[in-house]
């Protein structure tokens, strides 16, 4: 007692401390399983894994979750496999394949896939003319009021894009959010309403009509999952859009490049990954009224990694640079009629 | 692990540490904390590890060599070779590669430093053998990055001392017997403290300091840290005057919270082991002029400098120009210390020009007008010298001054609503930080420490702390949302 008396702080760091960390131990392979999978213990003690659970609403008592924690600690399983995931399902095989399909189709007549301004980009020029029995539109220039009935959806760079491209943000609809992912866009309340309500973009578009949907996202949730999984989320959301506003263009915009510094030296975030998921998820246009989009032309370097000197942290523009990506956006549009 | 706000040091490499220290009998605990810190370092910088080991018995063969010898020659060449390594690894680190500079060089030097001088000049009563000098150069508390502790706090560590020291009889009559008192006292006051209630006793005290100080770090420092960031991201071009101001201000508030913060863990931690509390931090910002602020700001570093630097060259006593001329040298190596680019040189400069208009031009305004104005000099001119000392191109350095003083002309793409939109993301530490500032509120602590709603607050914030670094670790994604 007298110990207690004398020193209670330590005695109630160390008794909580043996507490919390007896049941990190007992509860890792129950209810913080998910975390353990994750955790490597030799950097990071067990203690961590009571608070980590705390912090999503995780208890020792809890069942263990599946579900969206599960993924999760999927991807991070997964992530490892990436390179071989790379070979099967995005090999190179399959992209002579697509490259051969651009020949034939050329070759029955849609000549103007070669002078598509979406620069090279193979899958995109296969999908607009995949079938030839639809129309061909191309990418076009615009002009400012072209926006005026456009939504953004996307992370933070899309949130920057709205508060340092004035001439953008005074005509067009964001709903942007930083750490946003395809995962929860749908469903993460955050879109203000006039009675100043958070609703969920899935509402949002249920209640709003816009004629073209530009969608930039996939960096935060790049350590998730494969690029399969990721490239099938997105379908999902574009489904989900699709039957909100049938009338609308959708625009895959594809996932904006880091810088070399940023890509050479990161596991997760680094160009290798980006260009595997840009490619998954331009399959998903459709060239009549989904198309993909490649702003990364107008931010790299000759070796496709973002341009050192339009960022500070090496992931996202500068407000200064903005400029460019809306500029991209103001020379590739589709226009119907 | 080589930071103080990490989960691995707190809950395994200290504890299990202050076990063995203890379980050590007493004349073998600096051999502990000799192989403890060892441990330390080399788990955090294994490359430069042997650059560590080899400074320290070099420095020891010099010191025992020079132990009540003249020898200025060789006393000066161990200076010169001290500093020269400093610079060396300095140099590589900036130009070569970062992995060149040790850990914490910039401490344990002037620590070696410091004591050659202070043997040399015979200030050290008792030679040193090679573990207390191996132990007090790198001591894990204080390695990586300070306080700067001279030997004889490190003596008085009172783990150190024997429990059962033998009896003395004490001549009243020899010269030394005051002396020879004061060292009886603190080992009796050693044999109080070195029971196991006393050894509880210093964990207890030391731990309060340490979370205080892992509260500022984690809590508030990492976060300000985050809006600093954030102005990054935006680039310093295109941030509006006010948000620019705001970043100031963040800044200052970090460094401030960061390395008091550390201060405070690392004076926790040695009073911990036995060592008596270091005061590194003592309230800059209640100041009256920019000259108090560095008596206050770092102090450990400050004193170093004028018991080592300035005095030996003569201080304020050869006249006015060698005066203003000592300073501009302390300034600049002051600068230069910090680091290798040019915005530590023009910000030790600033520091200089600051305290000399103070010296001497202040002093001739009236009383009322000087005492204002050095409270502006603390409050304004010290946070925009953050700014010089946190942006190393100087271009952006120079984009930065002109969002401060849109005088020059417009930034580029500025949003006006960046300021409302951070303020309304960070009030609450850049408030709390604010707070903090007033300094009765750290006294109000101090005097009331033990008191049980004290140690309940401790107790949360600990777990605080804990909760937000749990989150934060193994998880690469944690400070990485975009």
């Amino acid at each position: 007692m007298k110990i207690f008396k004398n020193c209670p702080l330590l005695v109630g760091v160390a008794a909580i401390s043996v507490i919390l960390s007896i049941i990190s131990y007992a509860c890792q392979s129950s209810a913080y399983s998910e975390y353990s999978e994750t955790l490597d213990f030799a950097s990071t003690p067990h203690i961590a894994l009571v608070f980590k659970g705390l912090s999503d609403g995780v208890y020792p008592w809890s069942e263990p979750t599946v579900g969206g924690e599960e993924l999760f600690a999927d991807g991070r399983n997964e992530i490892s496999e990436m390179g071989s995931l790379d070979n099967d399902e995005f090999s190179s095989g399959e992209k002579n394949d697509d490259a051969e399909s651009v020949i034939t189709v050329s070759a029955n007549g849609s000549l103007d896939v070669s002078g598509n301004s979406v620069s090279g980009n193979d899958s995109f020029e296969d999908t607009v003319s995949g079938n030839d029995s639809e129309k061909v539109y191309e990418l076009t220039a615009v002009d400012p009021e072209y926006f005026n009935d456009a939504l953004f959806i996307g992370d933070s760079r899309t949130v920057g894009l709205s508060e340092y491209c004035k001439e953008l943000d005074e005509r067009a609809t964001f709903y942007a959010k930083v750490s946003l992912t395809i995962f929860k866009v749908l469903n993460t309340p955050f879109v203000k309403t006039e009675n100043n309500d958070k609703i969920t973009v899935e509402q949002a578009l249920s209640e709003n009509q816009f004629a073209k949907i530009y969608i930039m996202l996939g960096l935060n949730e790049i350590g998730t999952g494969t690029p399969e999984y990721f490239a099938n989320a997105y379908a999902d959301v574009i489904a989900k859009i699709r039957e909100l506003q049938p009338d609308a263009i959708i625009y895959i915009q594809g996932i904006m490049h880091v810088t070399e510094a940023k890509s050479s030296t990161d596991k997760y975030f680094n160009n290798e990954n980006i260009d595997i998921r840009n490619e998954a998820i331009a399959q998903l246009a459709n060239g009549q009224d989904i198309f993909y989009l490649d702003m990364n032309e107008s931010v790299d370097d000759e070796n496709g990694n973002l341009l050192a000197e339009l960022t500070f942290d090496d992931v996202h523009l500068k407000a200064s640079s903005y400029q460019r990506w809306y500029d991209y956006l103001l020379g590739h549009a589709i226009v119907k009629q | 692990m080589i930071n103080f706000s990490d989960l691995t040091f707190i809950f395994r490499f200290l504890p299990v540490f202050l076990i063995a220290f203890f379980l050590t009998p007493t004349r073998y605990r600096k051999v502990t904390l000799f192989v403890g810190s060892l441990l330390f370092y080399a788990v955090g910088d294994l490359k430069m590890f042997p650059v560590l080991l080899g400074a320290i018995i070099i420095n020891f063969l010099f010191a025992k060599a020079l132990r009540g010898s003249n020898n200025k020659l060789l006393f000066g060449f161990i200076i010169v070779l001290d500093a020269l390594m400093l610079i060396e690894f300095k140099l590589l680190g900036q130009f070569v590669d970062n992995s060149f500079l040790p850990v914490g060089i910039s401490f344990f030097t002037f620590k070696m430093i410091s004591f050659q001088v202070d043997n040399y000049r015979a200030d050290i009563s008792k030679e040193p053998k090679f573990i207390d000098v191996a132990a007090y150069f790198c001591m894990f508390p204080q390695v990586v990055s300070g306080p700067i502790m001279r030997y004889s706090d490190f003596e008085k560590n009172v783990f150190f001392k024997k429990n059962d020291s033998e009896l003395e009889v004490i001549d009243l009559d020899d010269e030394n017997a005051d002396e020879m008192l004061e060292e009886k006292e603190v080992d009796n006051f050693a044999d109080k403290k070195n029971n196991f209630a006393g050894i509880l006793e210093a964990i207890e005290d030391g731990l309060r300091y340490f979370v205080v100080g892992l509260g500022m770090k984690v809590l508030l420092a990492d976060h300000l840290a985050m809006l600093w960031k954030d102005i990054g991201t935006i680039g310093y071009e295109s941030v509006s005057t006010p948000l620019a101001w705001l970043g100031a201000v963040a800044y200052s508030l970090e460094l401030y919270f960061d390395f008091w913060g550390y201060s405070l863990m690392a004076a926790g931690v040695g009073m911990m082991i036995g060592f008596p509390f270091i005061v590194n931090f003592d309230q800059p910002y209640k100041s009256k002029n920019v000259g108090e602020f560095y008596r206050r700001w770092h102090a450990t570093l400050g004193s170093w400098f004028r018991d080592y630097i300035y005095i030996p060259m003569g201080g304020s006593r050869k006249g006015d120009k060698r005066t203003v001329l000592n300073l501009l040298v302390v300034w600049l190596i002051t600068g230069f210390w910090h680091g290798v680019t040019l915005n530590f040189i023009l910000w030790g400069v600033s520091i200089f020009i600051i305290i000399f208009c103070e010296k001497y031009l202040l002093k001739k305004l009236p009383e009322m007008t000087s005492a204002v104005i050095g409270r502006i000099n603390v409050l304004v001119l010290i946070p925009l010298t953050w700014v010089i000392f946190a942006i190393s191109d100087s271009t952006m350095l120079a984009d930065y001054f002109m969002r401060l003083f849109p005088f020059f002309g417009a930034g580029i793409a500025v949003n006006e609503g960046d300021f409302a939109k951070n303020l309304g993301m960070y009030w609450p530490v850049l408030l709390s930080g604010l707070l903090l500032l007033v300094p009765q509120i750290f006294e109000l602590f101090e005097k009331y420490k033990k008191k049980p709603v004290f140690t309940v607050l401790l107790l949360i914030l600990f777990w605080a702390c804990i909760y937000s670094l749990s989150n934060a670790a193994g998880n690469p994604f944690m400070y990485f949302r975009f």
